[in-house]
């Protein structure tokens, strides 16, 4: 998906310095010298401000805003079924106007769904990364047969076209299963699919950061002092992975984002009335409205291209704060 | 759901002819107009050539095999290549309901008391391959209907009606007997002769015999399953190749004689279907000229309809004929709290019928807001004689009356309201927003709903159709739509309001509505002969239902038609709702 | 010393076991995809009567499902149903229509549930049009996006680096029915450039058939080629930073040929293994890109057999899909294999 990165070798524990007892040097630890390569890149910045006031309305936002299942009849031409007014009836009540056909609030639904969006690419993307370090890890780090195993089934998961996957299970699964019904159930369908089926994605890059820091000198620095398997796995190890993790973490959320979008347009997407941002793109698209009422589809659009927009620029970013070779 | 989802015509559309009391030669013909193509042949002319270009939005939505299929517009295709034994009249206007004889030299002569009914079919009428028709090609065809494993698309008249045998039959690919004549419900004493013997007198059975599957199917050229890939014609066109769910083209039938069959033309040199189209595409192409029909013919998409009404020039090219279906809410009477008519009329008066018909598309491509059940091309309905009967004020207060309703909760014992679930099909737009709309109205009163959607595939034969689970799910609204397999009360009425059309699966009185007048007015139909007096049982049933708040009436379906300026011979044919695709030609 | 047989070439064991392998990997992959179209609805509580009563038409009887259920083959237990499904791809199945046992010759992936035909026919006649989607994008993503990577790297922090660099993020942060709605809304319809956008196969007019696919290899390639761009200017700013670089600098060997012998090819290296997967996962069909522009590829057919819960035609395009895939990672495992002795231990 994206260039591999590589933990640079300079970053040497304090640990092992303290441990033999001399002065500690003041050094700076890769996490501060990370962050401070990023509060220089502005751009990236502007995407994790932007990151932060969408996760605020989408935690906020629904408590602030109308009710996005109300009906406003009155504000539609009934010929027509379009919003009276222009740019889709904007006002000073709907500052986004009001949708075709059924008169609902675009701002409210756009708020609602930024919490749907934001949930099920987040959750989506917890299981993916959970599910991915956890296997690359013990894939990378044990070898042998475990090794051989992990890396079989990721060669089988990534045989799934992910896509089509997702579809065919939501249409195949009975609308109330497992204890759930309605949303939540298509909700975890679609958590599930994603997070089951994207792990190997997480799992191949981790297996291969873990493979080539198994055999740097600080791991062996601190095994000629004694120290275990988990010692190594727990201190050495996982700190010195949490930098992709975090860059493919970021990098991930708006492909799933994106994901939903597009299962919506393909009508497998959160269940109406239940707004999601994919939903209204595709109802936009799939009912001809875009072409009479265009903002029905730039408004929803917009959100999905900045949201994926600033989760790419921050990714990025942190991508490049994180490798001192990728120089800007 | 976005796709393929527009257009899946639940059965056979009716049209109604709309204002004017005029036949064909209704006046002369004006060129152009809006709703010109409901009373006049448009662009009629006699001449051949062209390539005559439909798209549908979807495949073909059950089967080309015309023993399997149950759609308003695979009847109207099929007649390009089958010949049933009768047909609806080709012409615009209130004729076009008419059934009349196509392959059959006359309507049934009707013997031993309604329960023998005789047809005697045309001498000379041929396959496409050049061997002559006889009357046991008919009752081949009718044979194959009796195997609903292989064929279970189609409709389930025959063997409903006709005479049982034991063992029941089974089917032309399992029969034994010689010749594969092993159903002996139906004789053919001679090649031009068929003779149908029913189980109980029938008096529609003319109009079950204008069904495509009377459609005759040379036993020798039979192929089952793969029949719908090349059925073999009687018709003008024959199928030269087809890629289900890709394109179907048809050429002419060098073997039909037009002496044989006033109903179809035979004037493009080719027919070309292209499926799952885009429905955005399906519009634009159709403006643009590129394709000149859309198959469905339940109308334009928002985008174009509102070109179509905003563009003077364009709206003169287009009809806004009544599709013969209705839309309406069943109001389950075995759902509590709706058991008591009270509760169900509540709904009747709170539900805010205006949004109801926003919902559906607005007064064009919606409907016209309904008080009665029957739409008016359904002969003898309320709607058809004009008369007024409006119990719960839908055309006075259609934002609803919700001091009547809250005094009908008082009277059901639920005076602060209740809660219920609504059911819909979640792939259909208009359903979907019908839902909300209700909901939002209902809760004015108190009446707290719950949606439930499921997928057109599954929604009568898994969810809203079985009676199980509904009662189980407290689903006491369900969304629904229903066309008359044929224009009369018994075709609108039966499956819908009957208490033994109550069904465990694949239900369609999803009322469960069990009223015993309703039912013996119903069953008074199978039994009189004389039409006047039939069809004026129509219009009891209509206002029975309504008396007892079975149904929530919501519109008589309309669409938006765009009449292609390179079409000729085009007009609204009232029992298809659409278009008649069987006399189309290009200019 | 011991005589000792030649021992084979390395890349034909390479190759030998890989094939092994894909063959393994393909036999768990239909398992896997069988157990979750067909096991877990039951586990979800659907029945086969459900099921079949789905394909009954509007005017179900308990006789007519039941006869629909045995016509559908599915009232036999799962284990026998995946027997047969694997039957019939390696040995081919027979089938009543009726009037004939038919015989559906391997690989037969079964019949429709909706409409009786053999799926392997249905699949094999949509593939023309994926394909000729998916290569003819390829290619224009590929050379579009590793020149404007090449050349952005090249270039670092100049107006050209920027510029294509902020439309390539603008591209991958755009849902695709977006781009390919607006193409049609610009070039089809509101100017006929590229009206009534339909296939037309190459073997019949080949000029018709590029012209109608142009807005379709647009909308494709753009999202892509927007991704390899950034991934290739990535990669050539790692790449140049190599010491290897400087030495081949150092050695006065000309810049063209630095950059394109040794940096580029270094750089090219992930960009294969992903071209690899984007490839064989769009082979599978361009879901999106067909629904938009109706063309009849495996994607659509997918989305159809989706909508009718057809089981078959859902696990043999699922299969279909599965099986480029993961000949295409094949085909890239064995690039690697010819080119770094490495890989092959």
């Amino acid at each position: 998906m994206t260039a591999p990165l590589e933990a640079p070798a300079d970053a040497a524990p304090e640990t092992v310095l303290a441990g033999v007892g001399a002065k500690a040097i003041e050094g700076r630890s890769l996490g501060q010298i990370a962050w401070m390569r990023l509060r220089r890149d502005k751009v990236a910045i502007a995407g994790g401000i932007f990151i932060l006031f969408l996760i605020l309305v989408a935690i906020v936002g629904p408590h602030l805003v109308q009710d996005p299942t109300v009906y406003n009849a009155n504000l539609i031409d009934p010929t027509l079924s379009a919003p009276r007014g222009p740019f889709g009836g904007i006002s000073l009540a709907h500052p986004f106007g009001v949708e075709p056909v059924t008169g609902r609030d675009v701002l409210s639904r756009v708020v609602n769904g930024a919490q749907v969006s934001l949930l099920i690419a987040f959750l989506a993307t917890a299981l993916a990364v959970i599910i991915g370090v956890f296997m690359g890890v013990v894939a990378g780090f044990f070898g042998g047969w475990a090794d051989a195993v992990i890396a079989r089934s990721m060669d089988v998961f990534l045989a799934f076209p992910l896509l089509l996957f997702a579809i065919a299970l939501v249409g195949v699964i009975p609308s109330s299963a497992f204890g759930l019904s309605g949303n939540s159930l298509r909700i975890g369908l679609l958590i599930f699919v994603i997070g089951f089926f994207a792990w190997p994605y997480m799992g191949r890059i981790i297996r291969g950061q873990t493979l080539s820091l198994r055999e740097r000198e600080f791991v062996d620095a601190a095994r000629s002092l004694g120290a275990r398997g988990p010692y190594v796995l727990f201190r050495e190890l996982l700190p010195n992975l949490w930098g992709p993790i975090l860059v493919y973490t970021t990098l991930l959320i708006p492909t799933n984002i994106l994901f939903e979008a597009a299962l919506s347009y393909l009508g497998v997407g959160i269940i109406p009335p239940t707004p999601s941002w994919g939903g209204m793109l595709s109802d936009a698209v799939n009912s001809g409205f875009y072409a009479i009422d265009p903002m029905y589809m730039i408004i929803p659009g917009l959100a999905i291209f900045l949201t994926v927009l600033a989760f790419n620029l921050f990714g990025d970013g942190l991508r490049d704060a994180l490798d001192p070779r990728s120089a800007r | 759901m976005g796709v393929t989802a527009f257009g899946a015509v639940a059965a056979l559309a009716l049209a109604a002819c709309s204002s004017s009391t005029s036949t064909t030669s209704g006046g002369p013909t004006p060129a152009t107009g809006f709703n010109a193509g409901i009373t006049h042949v448009m662009n009629p002319s006699s001449q051949k050539g062209g390539t005559l270009n439909f798209a549908s939005s979807s495949g073909i939505p059950d089967s080309t095999d015309p023993g399997n299929t149950y759609y308003a517009q695979m009847w109207n295709l099929s007649r390009l290549y089958a010949m049933p034994l009768m047909t609806y009249k080709s012409c615009p206007g209130k004729c076009g309901g008419q059934v009349v004889p196509m392959l059959a030299t006359a309507p049934g002569v009707i013997s031993d008391n309604g329960l023998t009914w005789t047809y005697h079919i045309q001498p000379n009428v041929h396959f496409e391959d050049g061997t002559l028709v006889t009357s046991s090609d008919v009752k081949y065809a009718v044979e194959r209907t009796f195997d609903r494993g292989k064929f279970p698309l189609g409709p389930g008249y025959f063997p409903a009606l006709l005479a049982p045998q034991k063992p029941a039959y089974p089917g032309p690919y399992k029969d034994r007997s010689k010749n594969l004549m092993g159903l002996k419900a139906v004789e053919t004493p001679n090649p031009t002769t068929i003779v149908f013997h029913l189980a109980k007198p029938f008096a529609d059975f003319n109009y079950v015999v204008a069904i495509p599957q009377t459609a005759p199917v040379p036993p020798n050229k039979d192929t089952g399953a793969n029949y719908q890939l090349h059925p073999i014609s009687t018709g003008p066109y024959m199928f030269q190749s087809y890629q289900i769910n890709k394109q179907l083209t048809m050429v002419p039938n060098p073997h039909w004689n037009p002496a044989t069959d006033p109903n179809a033309k035979q004037l493009p040199s080719k027919i070309v279907l292209t499926f799952n189209v885009n429905p955005n595409d399906v519009d634009n192409r159709l403006l643009a000229g590129d394709i000149q029909v859309d198959l469905p013919g339940t109308g334009v998409q928002a985008a174009a309809r509102t070109k179509i009404l905003t563009t003077p020039s364009l709206k003169a090219q287009s009809d806004n004929p009544v599709s013969g279906f209705s839309w309406f809410f069943g109001l389950n009477t075995r759902v509590p709290p709706l058991t008591n008519i009270h509760c169900r009329m509540a709904i009747e008066y709170a539900a805010n019928k205006t949004n109801n018909q926003t919902a559906y598309g607005g007064p064009f491509a919606g409907g016209a807001i309904a008080s009665t059940v029957a739409p008016p091309n359904v002969v003898g309905s309320v709607a058809a004689s004009g008369k007024k009967f409006d119990l719960y004020e839908a055309t006075t207060k259609p934002q609803g009356d919700l001091t009547k309703a809250k005094q009908q909760l008082q009277q059901c014992g639920q005076p602060n309201g209740f809660s219920t679930g609504i059911t819909y099909r979640s792939d259909r737009p208009k359903e979907v927003s019908a839902a909300q709309a209700m909901q939002a109205s209902l809760a004015r009163v108190g009446i707290k709903l719950t949606l439930h959607g499921f997928p057109t595939a599954t929604y009568t034969s898994n969810f809203a159709g079985v009676p199980k689970y509904v009662h189980s799910h407290d689903l006491g609204i369900i969304v629904y739509g229903w066309a008359p397999d044929w224009p009369d009360g018994y075709g609108e009425f039966y499956y819908i309001v009957h208490g033994a059309a109550i069904s465990p699966v694949g239900n369609t009185n999803l009322e469960e509505l069990n009223d015993p007048k309703v039912n013996s007015l119903l069953d008074k139909f199978a039994t009189t002969t004389d039409a006047a007096l039939r069809n004026s049982y129509t219009a009891q049933i209509d206002m029975q239902v309504m008396r007892d708040a079975a149904i929530l009436p919501n519109v008589f379906a309309k669409a938006l038609l765009y009449r292609s300026p390179k079409l000729t011979n085009v007009y609204v044919q009232s029992y298809y709702g659409m278009y008649n695709y069987a006399v189309l030609g290009l200019k | 010393m011991i005589a000792r047989a030649p021992a084979p070439h390395p890349v034909i064991t390479f190759i030998v076991r890989r094939l092994i392998a894909t063959v393994f990997l393909l036999i768990v992959v239909s398992m896997v995809t069988f157990s979750i179209f067909f096991l877990l609805p039951r586990l979800a509580g659907q029945t086969t009567y459900g099921l079949a009563a789905q394909y009954v038409g509007r005017s179900p009887t308990p006789a007519a499902v039941h006869a629909i259920e045995r016509q559908l083959g599915l009232d036999v237990p799962l284990p026998v149903q995946y027997g047969r499904f694997l039957k019939g791809i390696v040995f081919g199945r027979h089938f009543d229509s009726g009037t004939s046992k038919a015989y559906c010759p391997p690989p037969c992936f079964g019949y429709s549930f909706k409409n009786q035909q053999p799926v392997w026919p249905m699949m094999i006649s949509s593939v023309p049009v994926t394909v000729s989607l998916a290569i003819g994008a390829a290619i224009l993503w590929l050379v579009g996006g590793v020149s404007i990577g090449v050349l952005s790297a090249l270039r670092r922090g100049t107006l050209f680096d920027r510029f294509s660099m902020g439309v390539a993020l603008a591209g991958v942060s755009l849902p695709i029915f977006f781009t390919g709605l607006i193409a049609l809304a610009l070039f089809s319809y509101r100017w006929p450039i590229f009206p009534n956008v339909q296939f037309v196969p190459f073997t019949q007019n080949p000029l018709l058939w590029a012209k109608n696919l142009i807005l379709p290899w647009v909308t494709l390639a753009f999202l892509y080629a927007a991704l390899y761009a950034r991934l290739t200017r990535a990669g050539m700013l790692e790449t140049m930073n190599e010491d290897y670089i400087r030495t081949a600098r150092a050695k006065g060997l000309p810049e063209r040929t630095v950059i394109v012998k040794h940096g580029l090819r270094a750089a090219l290296t992930p960009i294969v293994t992903i071209f690899g997967l984007d490839i064989g996962l769009l082979l599978g069909g361009a879901v999106i890109t067909e629904v938009t522009f109706s063309l009849h590829g495996l994607g659509q057919f997918t989305i159809l057999a989706i909508d009718s819960q057809d089981l078959p035609e859902i696990m043999g395009v699922t299969m279909l899909a599965a099986f480029f895939i993961v000949f295409a990672n094949l085909v890239v495992d064995i690039l690697y294999a010819y080119v770094d002795p490495r890989v092959r231990s």
